[in-house]
């Protein structure tokens, strides 16, 4: 038992006390490595996002110079089929067909006014063509899938509906695969990348309100009149009113 | 446990008469392992509960109560209830309801019967088990004065007394020994709580009650202590050999004041066996082990075992920010988006210029000539002639270099001369005139569809 100015002190106390000093010793180092990673990365991610907005704004240019040329010569440009939707269910969930039910699962939109994105290949389109009345989609824009994503955007962490509120989130899910940052999100998604799948499966179904202004028809397809199926770029004025 | 030479050791409290004799200092014994067993409440209330039941004298109501009559119904149609009714006449008795439990003079409803199960078995282990608990806690003056034995004054538990309190024949000397050993407050407590007991039970031949006083436990058969002490209210005695858990543990509570003497406790050992032994007396019992050989939960936690592989505490547990919209909160927006501030930056910066750029185009298509005209007003009528003159010379000459316009010296054939100012101005009107119009060419050309007269000629195959 040590003295402590005419005091005795327990070894006890005495233990705890060296072991807390060694605790709070190794708890400050960590916490140095931890912000020189993070000044590190913040100015990764910073000339990440300059490249990613230098190459959306090719792209928006290149599509254009390609439509002056091709007008020039006197033909058309056609654009190349998308790659990207985004469907938005827009029915309830009372009185289904237990196949489209299903298929309404396994796309992740279990609610009214729920969003996904969704890469197209034969299988995603067959998919659609069967809840075609459920749902309406189309090919969102660069603008749509920013504010869905900065505004409702919610990764799945731990099985676990967590914002968006910091890369180091992003980081965590997805860093194996090189997303380290929202704007990496965003541009995996929008460039349907190689781990859209995975970079997709993080962000939980999107949560929108019910669209200002309101819907045309429900019950009708969007080329009748209604707001059902694919309605290619129009999707991006109906995001504008439900985000 | 540990070897006999371990165990700790328990000091015979020696009184006045023959102690002397031996002239040694207080003798002591070793502890018996039953003091170290593991005290088990929940047995002890088990088979305390269950061995109370066997003392028990049947009740019951009698057999024939309430239907010694011949009573039977009347029926319907006598505006009365269906109640069996008594027959006859001639007394208040007649017609009135009998043998249900709702009728006065009725039989009660499930009359209580002699062969209710009054009495309860339990295994000897049990029973074995509690023994050993109770005595285990005898041992415990926390437990011990938990259950109000007034034990202050006792030098010692477990409280062994020397043989020579077995040889005591009189009561005084056994009140004498009482107060030597410290037990005398509690035998006092005993006697100044006799009470009249409250309730019914005082009128069924249990008229008093009073607190327990000591348990005084003797090791050898017929000695005369049990006569003396039998007298003084509140303490029981008992032998080593036939020890009862509902002395030990009264009301199923553990912790009775056991005042043992030296015999007794010596033959503890052989009566229950060691933790390693098989007691000698009870055929194959073998006293019970403990769930946690070390029970002193602080200690283990605060071990150097653990306690060296522990993690460190987390004080601050971390909560979920309020999610706040990055399109909105700039702040929010940069800690997501470094490069949002240039971004945005850069943005507002090509609008203004953009906007910039757009006025002065229109600015330049829009923009009237007036500074002329009304300066030609204030001209007399000649001066404007030759005014008109030279401008119109200057917009001819436009197209070829700009360099004989800057010439003010373009002299015309006038004796008037146009001072420099105005030739200036002159010349720059000009200049912007001329570029109006040009730019009003192009768009004419380009609003036109005469760009697209080759495609229109292509489809008619008509050649130009």
């Amino acid at each position: 038992m040590a003295e402590k100015g005419g005091q005795i002190v327990p070894e006890s106390v005495l233990k705890k006390q060296k072991r807390a000093e060694e605790w709070a010793l190794a708890k400050k180092q960590e916490v140095a490595t931890l912000k020189e990673k993070k000044s590190a990365n913040r100015k990764l991610i910073y000339n990440r996002a300059k490249d990613y907005a230098k190459e959306y704004a090719a792209q928006e240019r290149e599509l254009i110079q390609l439509k002056r040329e091709a007008r020039l010569k006197g033909g058309f440009y056609v654009n190349p089929e998308a790659k990207l939707l985004f469907i938005i269910r827009i029915r309830g969930i009372n009185a289904m067909h237990p196949t489209t039910k299903k298929i309404l699962q396994l796309l992740r939109l279990r609610q009214i006014f729920n969003g996904v994105f969704l890469k197209v290949n034969k299988a995603t389109v067959n998919m659609l063509h069967r809840v075609e009345p459920y749902v309406t989609f189309g090919y969102p824009n660069l603008k749509s899938v920013k504010e869905l994503i900065y505004k409702r955007g919610f990764g799945k962490v731990n099985k676990q509906r967590i914002a968006l509120t910091d890369n180091s989130i992003i980081e965590q899910t997805l860093g194996k695969h090189g997303i380290i940052c929202i704007e990496d999100l965003i541009h995996e998604i929008l460039t349907v990348g190689p781990h859209f799948k995975e970079a997709n499966n993080f962000l939980w179904p999107f949560q929108l309100s019910a669209p200002l202004g309101g819907l045309q028809r429900k019950r009708n397809h969007y080329v009748e009149g209604g707001d059902a199926g694919n309605r290619e770029d129009y999707i991006n004025e109906l995001i504008r009113r439900m985000n | 446990m540990s070897a006999a030479a371990a165990r700790p050791l328990v000091t015979v409290q020696s009184l006045e008469s023959d102690m002397a004799t031996d002239g040694a200092a207080a003798n002591s014994v070793p502890l018996p392992d039953v003091m170290r067993a593991a005290i088990r409440p929940d047995i002890v209330t088990f088979v305390h509960g269950q061995i109370s039941k066997n003392a028990r004298q049947p009740y019951a109501v009698s057999n024939r109560a309430g239907h010694q009559t011949s009573a039977e119904s009347w029926g319907t149609g006598r505006a009365v209830s269906r109640i069996p009714r008594v027959a006859g006449g001639g007394t208040h008795r007649a017609g009135q309801g009998a043998f249900g439990n709702m009728c006065r003079g009725g039989r009660m409803f499930a009359p209580t019967k002699i062969w209710r199960r009054w009495h309860r078995q339990v295994n000897v282990t049990q029973k074995r088990h509690a023994v050993v608990s109770a005595i285990a806690a005898s041992a415990v003056p926390s437990l011990v004065l938990a259950r109000g034995h007034k034990i202050e004054e006792v030098p010692e538990l477990p409280l062994v007394v020397s043989d020579a309190a077995e040889a005591v024949e009189k009561t005084s000397a056994a009140l004498k020994v009482l107060k030597q050993i410290g037990a005398h407050p509690d035998a006092e407590k005993a006697k100044d709580s006799q009470a009249i007991r409250a309730g019914k039970g005082k009128a069924r031949n249990r008229r008093y009650v009073s607190r327990k006083g000591p348990l005084v436990v003797y090791g050898n058969e017929g000695a005369k202590l049990v006569k003396a002490f039998r007298n003084i209210p509140g303490v029981e005695i008992a032998h080593v050999s036939r020890l009862n858990l509902l002395k030990l543990a009264p009301g199923g509570h553990l912790g009775r004041f056991v005042i043992w003497t030296k015999y007794a406790f010596e033959k503890l050992d052989s009566i229950y066996g060691t933790f390693d032994k098989v007691s000698e007396k009870k055929n194959g019992y073998v006293l019970p082990r403990a769930k946690m050989i070390n029970a002193d939960l602080a200690r283990i936690i605060n071990s150097d075992e653990v306690q060296s592989v522990v993690k460190p505490i987390k004080k601050e547990v971390k909560k979920a920010p309020l999610k706040k919209n990055p399109l909105k909160n700039l702040n929010v927006m940069l800690k997501l988006n470094p490069y949002a501030k240039a971004a945005k930056r850069m943005a507002l910066l090509a609008e203004a210029q953009r906007v910039k750029a757009k006025q002065d185009k229109l600015d330049k298509k829009r923009k009237p000539i007036t500074k002329i005209i009304t300066y030609f007003c204030c001209l007399s009528m000649h001066l404007r002639f030759w005014v008109y003159l030279y401008f119109i010379g200057s917009l001819l000459l436009v197209s070829q270099s700009r360099a004989s316009l800057m010439q003010p010296g373009w002299k015309l054939p006038c004796p008037v001369y146009l001072s420099h100012s105005v030739i200036c101005l002159l010349q720059e009107e000009a200049s912007a005139i001329n570029s109006a119009s040009k730019s009003w060419y192009k768009t004419m050309i380009s609003d036109s569809d005469y760009t697209e007269f080759e495609n229109f000629t292509k489809w008619l195959g008509a050649s130009q």
